[in-house]
């Protein structure tokens, strides 16, 4: 019960924090969404016939979801750093809170944000004709798994910002996914791919993340796709919250 | 039974070795000063005995509570104040301490209540809906104090509590001290590299150096330990420094001779009489001599005898805002 109240209680404190912290939050929505545009922009009018996809703006559409979710880590991971710089972090561990509780709070506050994040870029799609084939029920099936990504991956920033204390470190913990995302499927599907290529998507869980975000948007109900993902993102909660209790035993060591 | 116990207790950094074994015992409703300066093991022994770190070796009991087998106990019943105080500047002072009483349990109208009760306590409540990073570095460990004190602990652990602060600043931190230990009973353990911040505040004193404890006692025990006036010579030719040590050493009733930043500091029982004595002598023998001064023990020379230095305070840079 102590460790729901904690997190409950510093998930509102990073949300409030991230209110306060509009450029912040701007620049994680906005970058993702100058790539999303470059991206349909450059090869969208060829995708139906290269890769046979008729609506590539809404095939971008989960690219753009999870590259904000790697910007919002990364600046969780960064705010995780000042708050150990500060001083604020040992003031937390000095209450009587459940530890690995004070390390959740921030990262299902980044949650939250991928989820708001989220809600707006499939808003942008939208309005640039994208769809959404499964309705309000797979949009919040979306944003359910939104949450989880956003959680999942914030816990690779948490444990990097708790092992290394280093604001550069933090920084280069929201770059990790990017690698991941161009070994998957995220700008063609795997057909079109090299061998190797194609042996290294379906090998990277993000694969099946996008794959299944695409279908609640672009294909309609696919359970399959959507219990991979969901597989997927579990697997990369287990991995990524596995080193965040790691790090933050390490830390109060 | 004592507010806090130590026996050996040491914590090494690889080949560092922080704490060397420090034995404490602190009464209860005590102030405890803990004396040394940058780099002795006052921060680290704090941070063992709140349980921030695991000691490397020897055990703790801290109001009772072994400090690594009841650790989440042992944060119930105490309050810290760490020497950077350990504030998020996006919060407002009130949402901090908000904050902090709802991770100790106390919600609702009593943890309202408490908060607004704090901010008065330490003059913060004009400013108690501004974002912290406005505020100045007094008002900071102002709020930082009042944040250890949320739960009404019955221990309070307070690291340096002034250092870097105006002499404004610095005096209210005393008061509320003080204020604590008379008024409420509270056991404060207080690290310090000041010696008048320890003189005025400790009841009972330890000085630490390189990881050990080589003094305890009163700070008027202490310097009554010294028994003798201190009369410190300054001698402006340093290759005349361990000469001049010896000749005053061999003027009748001096008791001992310490060399320390460029002065011979001779200990020596009525000093105003003894130290024509010495300055003659000195005279006699050639050395040419700078500053005289005569004094009784300070907590400085209690320092000086037990380290062979005076104690050095390093001062961070002033933090903006740095006033009250």
């Amino acid at each position: 019960m102590q460790s729901i109240a904690t997190v409950y209680f510093l998930t509102l404190r990073s949300l409030r924090e991230a209110v306060r912290n509009p450029a912040q939050e701007a620049g994680n929505v906005l970058i993702p969404l100058f790539f999303f545009a470059v991206t349909v922009g450059s090869i969208g009018s060829i995708a139906a016939d290269a890769f046979g996809i008729d609506n590539f703006t809404g095939f971008q559409v989960p690219v753009a979801i999870l590259a904000a979710a790697s910007s919002i880590s990364a600046s969780a991971g960064l705010g995780t750093i000042t708050d150990i710089q500060r001083g604020y972090f040992d003031k937390l561990l000095l209450t009587p809170a459940p530890r690995s509780a004070i390390v959740f709070g921030r990262i299902a506050a980044d949650g939250v944000r991928t989820v708001a994040i989220t809600a707006f870029i499939v808003g942008v799609g939208l309005i640039f004709g994208t769809g959404f084939d499964t309705g309000v029920p797979g949009l919040l099936v979306l944003l359910v798994g939104s949450f989880g990504f956003g959680m999942a991956y914030s816990g690779f920033n948490a444990a990097i910002a708790l092992r290394t204390g280093s604001p550069q470190a933090a920084a280069a913990g929201g770059l990790l996914l990017f690698p991941l995302i161009f070994l998957s499927t995220a700008f063609a599907p795997k057909d079109v791919f090299a061998d190797w290529l194609e042996v290294l998507a379906t090998i990277n869980p993000i694969t099946y993340v996008l794959e299944a975000q695409r279908s609640l948007i672009i294909e309609g109900w696919n359970g399959l796709d959507i219990l991979w993902g969901a597989a997927a993102t579990l697997g990369f909660g287990a991995a990524s919250f596995t080193l965040t209790f790691l790090a933050l035993r390490w830390r109060t060591s | 039974m004592s507010a806090i116990w130590a026996q050996g207790l040491t914590k090494h950094f690889d080949e560092v070795r922080a704490v060397d074994g420090i034995d404490l015992d602190i009464a209860p409703g005590t102030i405890f000063g803990f004396l040394g300066q940058n780099g002795s093991g006052k921060t680290t022994t704090i941070r063992m005995l709140t349980t921030l770190l695991r000691p490397t070796a020897g055990s703790a009991r801290v109001d009772g509570l072994d400090i690594r087998d009841d650790a989440r106990a042992v944060r119930r019943r105490i309050g810290v104040a760490l020497q950077e105080a350990g504030l998020d500047d996006v919060q407002t002072g009130r949402e901090l301490l908000t904050l902090q009483a709802r991770l100790f349990g106390m919600g609702g109208s009593a943890g309202r209540q408490r908060v607004q009760e704090l901010l008065g306590i330490v003059d913060l409540e004009d400013a108690a809906d501004r974002a912290i990073g406005t505020y100045s570095g007094g008002m900071k460990r102002r709020l930082d104090l009042a944040a250890g004190l949320v739960h009404r602990p019955g221990i309070l652990f307070l690291d340096e509590p002034t250092t870097g602060l105006d002499p404004i600043s610095r005096e209210a931190i005393w008061r509320y001290v003080t204020q604590l230990s008379t008024d409420d009973g509270i056991t404060i353990f207080l690290t310090t590299q000041y010696l008048e911040e320890a003189d005025r505040l400790a009841h009972d004193l330890a000085i630490i150096d390189e990881g050990r404890i080589i003094s305890r006692g009163s700070p008027a025990e202490m310097k009554a330990r010294i028994g003798t006036d201190v009369v410190t010579v300054q001698v402006p030719a340093a290759d005349a420094l361990d000469r001049a040590a010896e000749v005053a050493g061999d003027v009748s009733g001096v008791e001992r001779v310490q060399i320390a930043d460029g002065s011979a500091v001779v200990y020596v029982p009525d000093g105003a009489r003894a130290v024509a004595r010495i300055v003659l002598a000195l005279d006699d023998a050639g050395i040419e001599v700078g500053d005289v001064a005569i004094s009784r023990p300070s907590l400085d020379d209690v320092f000086l005898e037990a380290t062979g230095h005076h104690l050095r305070v390093e001062e961070p840079q002033p933090a903006e805002g740095g006033a009250a």
